[in-house]
């Protein structure tokens, strides 16, 4: 681990903690939502469209509902009907489908049955008339100038001129800097390349699942599988055009979402069907939904120019970008255009990124969404400026690296940051000068993410024992309750096994934010150490009661308020000595009857100051020259977690976003039939790497605190998963001399590359 | 449809249960005897979320007729532990922290333990192979294979030795 | 109170391209009442879907944040996450 700032030394924060939600995982006992079942419930399931671009003309359920065991069938028609202007009309209509469907997939309807089977054999009867529509399944199609337009309302957003008439360019977003032509023309070298990608999956290996239960005095209660259960109550009331408190949602350990959970698809139909039918309603999507129907990256392409002076100042920037978010207005365009630069001082720099729709899944987040993809183009062009140039890749980096009071794509000085320390660690490392065998090639490539804040709430109770539970409102989808008990037990000054960490429902607990941009630990860490602070506040005074002394006299060292004052007013009738000169924490909750009743305290805020975090990679490949399979054979990842809270998790979240970003780049990409039908909707033809794909990953943990966090946190979710599509390109060039710009690099691509003699697969 | 009943022993319990002609060991095991430890990752053989053990061999229980457990020996991560004592698998995952949403941590310990029954002392690379069949889309990998070679160690030297 | 402003290069339609701008108020709602004063559609550029960055903090709901003398303004597009 590299330690590049002072910071203070803690007794808990750092450590190893063994999980508390662990011994139930490792035992079989955890529930996950698909592991529950209520007395009475029904089984549900979704009725999808066959094509990916129709009008539906009609729906017909009634052969359906007269099937036995059927106790409700639902279409879109038994919920509100919802405006294209709506805040939230994409994910309302993805849920279930109005008048069109958009991708193979969509939901139609959904049906409620006694069991699973006779639900599949219901469904199956709902008769759906269809007018079939030309589909748009590429992103030339989606941009070409007669293109069939998915949604009639879409007019491009930041176009100048404003947009008269609908397209599917949902948006464009431009930034600038500098005098790009002035730069270019200053150029000693300059470098432009294409590259494109196909949608992948996040591939979590929990399918969406949710039980619902509508009681009869009009309430529900909904177990469900997401990385934030508050934004489930409010997508789902909005759907049903219910007020919030009619719904209460109970998070379920959750089996992965890397993003892919931070949405919405079953919770309303489970609700109206339980609604419907007065008994509770299990839905459990299979994997081909999971895959056909939720959300996958965008696809893209995207054309970057660099230039750059002959000692390898950068020195000009142009990047175009299209990123398709699938059959809704999705954001992936301009979180591109967002970090495509970002990690570089480039004085002279254009951009222009375009959001576009077209007849495939609505995407959805995942992990570090966009920037892999402009990693993808920037770090690769920049390894080729490196090579022309004769400099190496890393002092290229090195050089023109921002640091603290750089200026942001976005204008703004950066704060402090750790990309230099990344790349520093991953210099003196020893796999940076460790020998290559034949066939052999090593590629460095860097990332960047922003991290969020948002909002978060956390509970703490104190317990007659002298015990704490800590609520908060964060689903922990990586091991988040052993950071929040770290940071609980550093506050209170007791022992993280005294701690018991827990996810609240959404009466619990106050409103927290979907765990997503890398932000539990950040901001709602920062909402347990608040609740704690207070809790200390508190807890000083009842121990001034009880010692009879003046509050200010009172400090609260290593779990004990701890009397410092002179002496004088500590010198009352009852108790002993040692009492007033320190009581524990657990002495002091031992008495909370009588020094003013229970001991309860919460943090609740919306947090500013996420601190952007930067990683660096360096991936070693082996190329089979006479297959074109790429073997990774060794990997290190350098990343600046700003304060590791446990240590464990933050290596395991690194080593997790590698282990993405190499199946990313080498195996995974959905494979469209003509007429828009998936055509690998399984684990079977849609390859996630496997333990025997990869070597071990080691992490290098970079500590540079982020100034705005009590600990320095930054988030580490997602920043490991940018570099490696990148860093794996670059290796395989470092190997084979060929520059790879299409993603996959499967072995087809990597051997015709080969055999073209070290020409791109897209012709440079 | 008439229900098929079988007998068989689960984690060393006697049991019997009904179940449909066509439906899966998997969904028997979750559903009809009320074990949820494996888990429904794919349904088609390529995740090993459900893996179980059945009369000494490794598989994949969602491609498994509950019926063929009829008269057979079955064992699943919920009978891994011997009452409060882990196995050393379960012991070294937890303490490598091996599972990040966990989801796949039964079918993994399930496989694991096949593994090292079949082989008490594997390479890296035996470890990564015989694993390959379990997918954790979390970990990286990483800290599971360290994970099971630990608990081999363990095993080996006596030191977590119960079953 | 009057502060310095910085639009991100996206956020400049309603400016004509110009970055540095002043405007005052005492909060950054204000503020933006005041900047669409000046310059009238800037006020909708930047209520929806836009952060500041003031001291080096990224704020994603800023209006009604404080504004101290002496600082400066930086209008953001908001990020997300996975
Ligand atoms: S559920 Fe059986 S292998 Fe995936
Ligand atoms: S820990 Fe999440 S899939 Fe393995």
């Amino acid at each position: 681990m590299t330690i590049t700032e002072p910071k203070p030394s803690y007794k808990y924060v750092g450590t190893r903690l063994v999980r508390p939600d662990g011994l139930e995982k490792v035992t079989g006992r955890a529930r996950f939502a698909a592991d529950l079942n209520i007395a009475g419930q029904l089984h549900a399931v979704v009725v999808r469209s066959p094509h990916a671009h129709a009008r539906i003309v009609s729906i017909d359920t009634s052969a359906a509902e007269a099937m036995p065991g059927v106790k409700s069938v639902i279409t879109g028609d038994d919920f509100p009907a919802v405006d294209s202007s709506h805040r939230q009309y994409d994910m309302c209509v993805n849920v279930i489908a109005r008048d069109k469907v958009f991708y193979e997939g969509h939901a139609v309807a959904a049906v409620a049955a006694a069991t699973l089977k006779q639900a599949q054999a219901a469904a199956a009867a709902v008769k759906v008339d269809y007018e079939v529509l030309p589909a748009v399944l590429t992103i030339d199609e989606a941009l070409a100038d007669n293109a069939p337009v998915l949604h009639s309302h879409m007019l491009t957003r930041g176009a100048e001129p404003p947009a008269e008439a609908a397209s599917n360019v949902a948006a464009v977003t431009r930034f600038s800097g500098g005098n790009i032509e002035a730069g270019f023309a200053e150029a000693d070298i300059v470098i432009e390349r294409e590259f494109s990608t196909k949608p992948v999956h996040q591939g979590y290996i929990e399918p969406h699942a949710c039980v619902a239960d509508t009681g009869q005095d009009g309430y529900a209660t909904i177990w469900c599988s997401s990385q934030g259960h508050f934004n489930v109550r409010s997508s789902t009331a909005t759907l049903l055009g219910w007020e919030t408190t009619r719904i209460k949602v109970m998070p379920a350990e959750i089996g992965g979402g890397f993003g892919g959970k931070t949405t919405i698809y079953l919770e309303p139909l489970a609700v109206a069907l339980s609604s419907q039918a007065g008994r509770p309603v299990k839905m459990v999507m299979t994997r081909s939904e999971v895959f056909r129907a939720t959300g996958p990256s965008p696809s893209t392409k995207i054309r970057v120019k660099l230039g750059a002076k002959k000692d390898g100042t950068l020195i000009a920037g142009d990047a175009y970008l299209v990123y398709s978010n699938g059959a809704y207005a999705g954001a992936g365009g301009m979180l591109g255009a967002m970090t495509v630069f970002e990690s570089y001082n480039i004085a002279n720099f254009g951009v222009e990124a375009l959001d576009v729709v077209m007849n495939t899944a609505r995407s959805a987040a995942y992990r570090a969404p966009a920037a892999p993809l402009t990693a993808f183009a920037t770090e690769t062009v920049l390894d080729e400026i490196a090579e022309k140039l004769g400099i190496e890749a890393m002092e290229l980096r090195l050089k023109n690296a921002v640091t603290e009071g750089d200026l942001s794509t976005m204008g703004f000085p950066l704060a402090r940051i750790g990309f230099v320390e990344c790349l520093e660690a991953i210099r003196s490392h020893p796999h940076f000068n460790a020998p290559l065998a034949p066939n052999q090639g090593r590629g460095l490539a860097a990332g960047y993410w922003f991290n969020i804040g948002e909002s978060s709430s956390a509970t703490v109770n104190l317990n007659e024992d002298g015990t704490a539970t800590v609520v908060t409102g964060s689903p922990d989808i990586g091991g988040s309750r052993a950071s929040m008990a770290l940071m609980a037990a550093e506050e209170l000054g007791i022992d993280p096994h005294d701690i018991r960490p827990v996810v609240g429902d959404t009466e619990a607990v106050g409103f927290t934010d979907v765990t997503e941009g890398s932000r539990a630990t950040f901001a709602t860490g920062m909402a347990v150490v608040q609740a704690c602070r207070n809790m200390v506040v508190e807890l000083r005074g009842r121990a001034a009661k009880m010692m009879e002394v003046e509050v200010d006299d009172i400090n609260w060292v290593d779990g004990h308020a701890v009397y410092v004052g002179n002496g004088d007013s500590a010198s009352g009738s009852s108790g002993d000595s040692a009492a007033k000169e320190s009581l524990s924490l657990a002495a002091i909750a031992r008495k909370a009857k009588r020094t003013g009743g229970p001991l309860t305290a919460t943090g609740s805020l919306e947090a500013h100051g996420a601190g952007p975090a930067f990683a660096v990679h360096l991936c070693d490949v082996e190329v089979d020259p006479g297959t074109g399979v790429v073997r990774i054979v060794r990997y290190t990842a350098a990343q600046d977690a700003g304060t590791a809270i446990h240590p464990s998790y933050v290596e395991g979240q690194i080593q997790g976003g590698v282990a993405q970003g190499v199946g990313w780049a080498l195996n995974e990409e959905y494979i469209y039939a003509p007429d828009g039908v998936m055509e690998n909707p399984g684990f079977l033809d849609y390859r996630v790497p496997v333990a025997s794909d990869l070597p071990m990953i080691d992490a290098v943990i970079v500590e540079v605190p982020n100034p705005a966090h009590p600990y320095g946190v930054r988030g580490v979710g997602e920043a490991g998963i940018v570099p490696p599509i990148p860093a794996v390109a670059n290796a395989i060039h470092s190997a084979t001399g060929c520059r790879i710009r299409d993603l996959p690099m499967s072995p087809v691509r990597v051997l015709e590359a080969i055999t073209a003699g070290g020409a791109s697969a897209n012709g440079s | 449809m008439s229900r098929v009943h079988v007998t068989c022993t689960i984690n060393g319990d006697p049991v019997e249960f009904l179940c449909d002609g066509g439906q899966t060991l998997l969904d028997a095991l979750r559903d009809e005897v009320g074990l949820t430890g494996a888990k429904e990752g794919c349904g088609t053989g390529d995740c090993g979320t459900c893996s179980v053990v059945m009369d000494g061999r490794l598989l994949c229980s969602c491609l498994v007729l509950a019926a063929e457990a009829e008269g057979s020996i079955v064992s699943t991560v919920e009978g891994m532990a011997d009452g409060d004592d882990l196995h050393p698998l379960q012991q070294c995952f937890l303490e490598g922290a091996a599972l990040q949403c966990g989801i796949c941590t039964p079918g993994f310990l399930i496989a694991a333990k096949a593994l090292l029954d079949r082989n008490p002392d594997p390479t890296e690379t035996e470890v990564r192979y015989g694993l390959a069949g379990n997918l954790c889309r979390c970990t990286g990998y990483d800290k599971i294979v360290r994970s099971v070679m630990d608990a081999a160690k363990k095993i080996n030297a006596g030191t977590g030795d119960h079953h | 109170m009057t502060v310095r402003v910085h639009l991100s290069s996206n956020l400049r339609g309603p400016t004509d391209g110009i970055a540095d701008i002043k405007g005052s108020g005492t909060t950054v709602g204000a503020l933006i009442d005041d900047l669409d004063h000046q310059y009238p559609g800037l006020g909708d550029t930047l209520r929806s879907g836009v952060s500041v960055v003031i001291d080096g903090l990224l704020i994603a709901h800023p209006q009604y944040h404080q504004l101290n003398d002496g600082v400066q303004v930086f209008f953001v597009p908001q990020s997300a996450g996975g």
